[in-house]
């Protein structure tokens, strides 16, 4: 594995580390993160969430830039929230379907 | 360098970003000291009802025209559904409708004002006194009058208006009447010598038939109205999925209205158009039926868990509350025990079966988040926090579900043979059931005090890579 994909692997496992409270299943197998981008020392990551208005905003968005913070490595961290395209449950991974009894597609 | 995660879609840039940078924390999330008074509140509030019921099981078992049945009623409606009702709203409404709750200070007054109004009113109609109940009431008017001010006012925020902001601002509009209609009655009866034209005016109708139209205002056009608004955004939003067809949502809550407005003049005429309205009620209760098994049947969350099926309980309930209604508004209707303590049946299916029971299951979703919100949303990202489903038992969760349905069941059936033994039976099942239910909040709200944080394991990237 290259320094680059490690890197990524760990960017990955930290988001990771940040659950939708409600559902239970983290945001990256729930497919809330679109894209992150990452450049000397600052990630940014363009994420949504499962519904607009969600009473979880804040607490989530906060909470990827904490968990990227923890990283060491990292010296800035930037959360886009969008809403368009919306999120929808097709968008998990498998283990994110797994983890939330989804189906039905 | 940029990496795309497999399951993600394209990104329109256009469109406006919301950053952490641009919203701080807590400028937009809504308090949780104020919901969780209310909440507190309400519960204790239902926990003295039923043990009042429990002391005094002849309250249900006799016709309800009595100091004690309305006094327990007023308890129940005013000290636990509308303080849950209205401290949820204050939760939920800006999370629905996508908005700013217009003033927490208000709210915060309407509190004061609430708990001294009900609690007053309460103790007034139980030493049946008119003069203290109109006194309390006007304290309460002016606690509810703050409430819709404040509402009204966060729905004017509202960006795009839909089905829930129509349902909320009926709501609104109903318990303004609800409270005003009880208390015009409360002062007619109170200062019937300084106010003869007013309490001429009141005299004419028949006092009975007066009450339930009062009720009716309040329980259809406030409780019922807001649960069916609501779930039109909660149900989706618990079960991933998504509402099916806005027309059909949009005439149940009209037909909601139109049967309500109608049955309210028909009940206080005593007219036999009732039964016209009770059917356009229905009409609306099944369009909110087909349209909520369509967002279940879309849904892509196979498992639904305790709290949504309490719901789905509540509202199945609605179908044999549209018999009973149905029934009570035939105008050929004999007038025997039977049929007078139906009436009793039917308060308490739709009061306690049906929005009471609804609420409940929706608890397991409100407290939860309140509790998680002031615990653990300045954690996340930071340690290893709990997900709202681990913030209380599933398995007493269920075991209170199913002995409220026995209680509930067995409540219903004494109410109408008038037998108080198996009333206080049924309804200290239903104690029982909101004793374990009331432990699982106890076990929620001890997140307050003894947080359950794991840390995280640390990471490091590469720098010269970054």
């Amino acid at each position: 594995m290259t320094a680059s994909e490690q890197n990524e692997q760990t960017i990955l496992a930290a988001l990771r580390q940040v659950i939708d409270p409600e559902i239970g299943c983290n945001i990256v197998d729930l497919g809330l993160v679109y894209s992150y981008a990452f450049n000397a020392g600052k990630v940014t990551v363009v994420m949504t969430l499962t519904t607009p208005g969600c009473p979880m905003h804040e607490s989530i968005s906060w909470g990827v830039k904490n968990a990227l913070m923890n990283i060491e490595g990292i010296t800035e961290a930037e959360v886009d929230i969008v809403w368009d395209p919306p999120w929808n449950p097709s968008m998990m991974t498998e283990v994110g379907r797994r983890m939330t009894g989804t189906g039905n597609f | 360098m940029e990496a795309t995660l497999p399951k993600s879609a394209t990104v329109n840039r256009a469109v406006p970003r919301v950053t952490p940078q641009t919203q701080p924390f807590g400028a937009t999330a809504p308090s949780s000291t104020l919901p969780l008074l209310f909440t507190i509140t309400g519960l204790l509030a239902l926990f003295l009802g039923a043990g009042w019921i429990v002391v005094q099981p002849d309250i249900l078992a006799m016709y309800h025209y009595s100091p004690a049945a309305i006094a327990a009623t007023h308890l129940f409606v005013l000290g636990w559904l509308c303080s849950i009702v209205m401290g949820a709203m204050y939760q939920l409404v800006p999370v629905a409708l996508e908005t700013k709750l217009f003033s927490e200070r208000l709210a915060q007054i309407q509190f004061a004002f609430h708990l001294i109004g009900f609690v007053g009113m309460v103790w007034a109609f139980s030493v049946w006194n008119p003069k203290s109940v109109a006194l309390f009431g006007a304290v309460l008017a002016v606690g509810v009058a703050l409430f819709i001010y404040n509402i009204a006012r966060t729905l004017l925020r509202v960006p795009k208006w839909n089905v829930i902001a129509t349902s909320v601002a009926s709501a609104i509009g109903w318990v303004l009447l609800a409270v005003a209609a009880g208390l015009v009655v409360a002062v007619a009866k109170s200062y019937s010598e300084s106010l003869p034209t007013l309490a001429g005016w009141v005299f004419r109708f028949d006092p009975i038939g007066a009450m339930h139209a009062h009720a009716h205002l309040g329980a259809i056009g406030f409780f019922l109205i807001l649960i069916v608004g609501v779930s039109y955004k909660l149900i989706p939003m618990f079960t991933l999925s998504e509402l099916q067809n806005p027309r059909r949502a949009a005439w149940s809550v009209i037909l909601l209205n139109t049967g309500l407005a109608g049955s309210f003049v028909t009940i206080l005429l005593r007219s036999p158009w009732k039964l016209a309205f009770t059917l356009v009620v229905i009409a609306a209760l099944v369009l909110y039926a087909l349209e909520l098994r369509a967002i279940l049947r879309a849904r892509k969350r196979a498992a639904m868990d305790w709290g949504v099926r309490g719901f789905l309980t509540a509202v199945s309930f609605m179908f044999p509350l549209s018999i009973i209604a149905a029934v009570l508004s035939w105008p050929g209707l004999p007038v025997n025990t039977y049929t007078m303590q139906l009436e009793n049946v039917y308060g308490f299916l739709g009061l306690v079966g049906v929005v009471s029971f609804a609420i409940i299951g929706m608890l397991y979703k409100i407290i939860p988040f309140i509790v998680w919100f002031g615990t653990y949303s300045h954690h996340i990202g930071r340690a290893q926090v709990p997900s709202l489903a681990e913030l209380y038992s599933a398995r007493l969760q269920i075991i209170s579900y199913w002995i409220f349905l026995a209680g509930l069941l067995t409540t219903l059936l004494a109410m109408e043979f008038s037998n108080v033994v198996a009333v206080r039976c049924g309804t200290g099942l239903l104690a029982a059931s909101l004793a374990v239910f009331g432990f699982n909040v106890a076990t929620m709200l001890r997140h307050f005090v003894r947080p359950q944080l794991k840390p995280l394991p640390k990471t490091s990237v590469n720098r010269a890579i970054l």
